[in-house]
């Protein structure tokens, strides 16, 4: 349908589907065509079900992508992230991808430190095993609101120098956001490099701490999302080179080049 | 089986390959989508609204999903028509499908400087006016839903072209068909609806209105009885040739609006889902005509209409 790398409409069938912490859930996709293109930091914008009940796809970052199998972390938060929640093994659905621009790794890295608040982590999975196939020394700080919703600890646990947590009630690790953690990570480790993703208020609060600390940092933004491809203009994001779409010049961004949507009480781990 | 219906159309001076559009704002300016869809396998292209210097459009969130269908608020942001022809235009003047550009403005002097510079422009096979967006505060709608402003704009840019003129109206108002034959009095070659309905979310658990400005404009198939309906009563009420959407996904979406009248059909909110389901719809229509035994798909128009009885 178009050539090697770019986004194609794969039909995709489900291997595999458990939950994995409170409201979360990983599904494990048969998709031969796009585990074996997508890159670290990139999604796929999938269609659930069928019918017109569904007017729009739901984008998801791919968490692994292995063996021609894609796996997505996803949180139950509405209608459709429901329905997933309920696909069995067998179930067939499709995505398009690979899309979006993902993480890039600089070629002289040698230190990196990644902070993921919530599902936040989703995004990290390849992006972990990308730094630890280069040889980079990574710090993870991963936060989430409680013990229960801490995601994919054992593989970050697995693949990086140091994993720091924290929980908004200290159910586990420091208590506190993931915020907490990152100056002194910043100060002590002397990243090359900081990638982000978890709630918005989060992403620019570490934004600021590298800002301050004169190290480069990537944020992967989350916009609403209709059609994945750059063609609707529903997913924009301000930056210093103008609006930008989230969905094809994202969602990966460099964080020095985003205008910040000013914001009060921070609800930085959800 | 192929190729036995005769799928071709006109609009005004426009010879379609088949009567299967894109809606405007949907599909970019075709580039996106292409590496899906077979562009020349197309009626046309018509692409996202272009004024005359760029539009940031509005604030996010800018879109919202509703029961089978979509809010959306994005503004008309576009870079202009400079820019606009300089690469969109440039690009899509490449491929082999004609290109219907939309027209956008705050006032009647906006939309004819864009008119005018677009009438320079080999490329573009037509425009659209779009006199009926209801995300921006001035111009868009405001143009659309009464009959003396509606006439104003389509006289000032029928004067600015020589191009075939689509003037897109806004199902807003009370009288679709009095704001038709006013438009079509002023010169323009067909006309296109409908438009978004206004429409408004709230999410219950913040108490606010989902979308950064409150109403946004309603599209896909829950708009779909309505667009019908008033395709119905404008295919009536003028001669032009109109051009149907709202809430389009299949071919048989399809054929209920040209067996209401419509000349041809655009499809816009089902691109989202499923980024061929336009090629769907060209396919799923020769055959539907096929199984009826229709030998030109230009039979359908209006075959619903009870003085017809096809
Ligand atoms: C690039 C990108 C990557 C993402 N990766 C993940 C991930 O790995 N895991 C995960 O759990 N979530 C991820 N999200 C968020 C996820 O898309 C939404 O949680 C999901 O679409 C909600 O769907 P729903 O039907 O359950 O919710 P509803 O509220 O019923 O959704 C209604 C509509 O809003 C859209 N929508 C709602 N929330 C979001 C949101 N936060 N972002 C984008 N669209 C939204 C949906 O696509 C749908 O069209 C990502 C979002 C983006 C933009
Ligand atoms: C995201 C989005 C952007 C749109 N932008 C424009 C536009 O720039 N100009 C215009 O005339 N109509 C615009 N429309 C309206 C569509 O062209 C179409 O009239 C409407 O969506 C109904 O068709 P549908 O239900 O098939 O989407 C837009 C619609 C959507 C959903
Ligand atoms: S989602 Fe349509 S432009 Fe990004």
């Amino acid at each position: 349908m178009c050539d090697e790398r770019g986004a194609a409409i794969e039909p995709v069938a489900v291997v595999s589907n458990e939950r994995v912490a409170d409201d979360v859930g990983r599904v494990v996709f048969d998709a031969p065509r796009t585990a074996a293109s997508i890159a670290p930091g990139q999604f796929v914008h999938l269609r659930i079900a069928r019918g017109a009940d569904f007017i729009l796809r739901r984008p998801f970052s791919v968490h692994r992508a292995y063996d021609g199998r894609l796996e997505i972390l996803y949180q139950v938060v509405g209608r459709g992230t429901k329905v997933l929640a309920e696909a069995i093994p067998g179930d067939v659905m499709d995505v398009i991808g690979p899309l979006g621009a993902g993480w890039s790794v600089p070629g002289d890295a040698t230190r990196a430190l990644v902070v993921a608040g919530g599902l936040g982590a989703a995004p990290m999975g390849m992006l972990v095993e990308e730094l630890a196939a280069r040889e980079v020394d990574v710090t993870f700080a991963l936060g989430a609101p409680s013990a229960g919703r801490l995601v994919a600890r054992q593989l970050f646990e697995s693949l990086c120098r140091r994993t720091l947590v924290a929980t908004d009630d200290g159910s586990a690790g420091t208590c506190g956001f993931v915020t907490v953690l990152t100056p002194e990570a910043l100060e002590r480790e002397r990243p090359d490099v900081v990638y982000v993703c978890g709630p918005e208020p989060m992403q620019r609060i570490v934004a600021a701490q590298c800002a301050e600390a004169g190290v480069a940092c990537q944020v992967s933004l989350e916009r609403l999302m209709a059609c994945g491809v750059g063609a609707c203009l529903s997913c924009v994001v301000a930056t210093s080179d103008g609006l930008k779409r989230a969905c094809v010049d994202g969602p990966v961004f460099d964080a020095a080049t985003i205008a910040w949507e000013p914001s009060g009480d921070a609800e930085v781990a959800g | 089986m192929s190729g036995r219906v005769d799928m071709g159309v006109r609009i005004g001076e426009l010879e379609l390959r088949n009567p299967v559009m894109t809606a405007s704002g949907t599909f970019g300016s075709g580039r996106e989508y292409a590496q899906f869809v077979d562009l020349s396998r197309l009626g046309a292209v018509v692409t996202k609204g272009v004024s005359v210097d760029s539009w940031a459009g509005n604030e996010g969130p800018r879109i919202v999903e509703t029961p089978s269908g979509m809010l959306n608020s994005i503004g008309l942001q576009n870079p202009g028509v400079e820019q606009f022809c300089e690469n969109d235009l440039a690009w899509l003047a490449g491929q082999d499908v004609p290109v219907v550009v939309n027209v956008v403005g705050h006032s009647v002097d906006e939309y004819v400087a864009v008119t005018e510079r677009l009438d320079a422009e080999a490329a573009v096979s037509a425009l659209e006016v779009n006199i009926s967006c209801p995300n921006v505060d001035a111009g868009g709608m405001v143009f659309g839903t009464s009959c003396p402003a509606a006439a104003e704009v389509v006289r000032a840019v029928r004067r600015a072209t020589r191009k075939t003129l689509i003037v897109k109206l806004s199902p807003n108002v009370t009288d679709i068909a009095e704001i038709a034959r006013a438009v079509e009095a002023q010169g323009a070659d067909a006309i296109s609806l409908v438009n978004t309905l206004l429409g408004m979310a709230i999410d219950t658990r913040t108490r606010r209105p989902v979308l950064a400005r409150g109403f946004g404009g309603l599209s896909g198939p829950a708009i779909r009885p309505v667009a019908v309906r008033m395709v119905w009563q404008v295919a009536r009420a003028v001669d032009v040739p109109v051009i149907g959407m709202g809430g389009i996904t299949d071919a048989r979406d399809a054929a209920e609006f040209m067996l209401a009248g419509a000349t041809a059909v655009a499809v816009g909110t089902a691109n989202f889902m499923d980024p061929t389901s336009t090629v769907g719809v060209v396919v799923g229509l020769e055959r539907y005509c096929e199984a009826h035994g229709i030998e030109r798909v230009a039979h359908l128009v209006g075959a619903a209409w009870p003085e017809k009885g096809l």
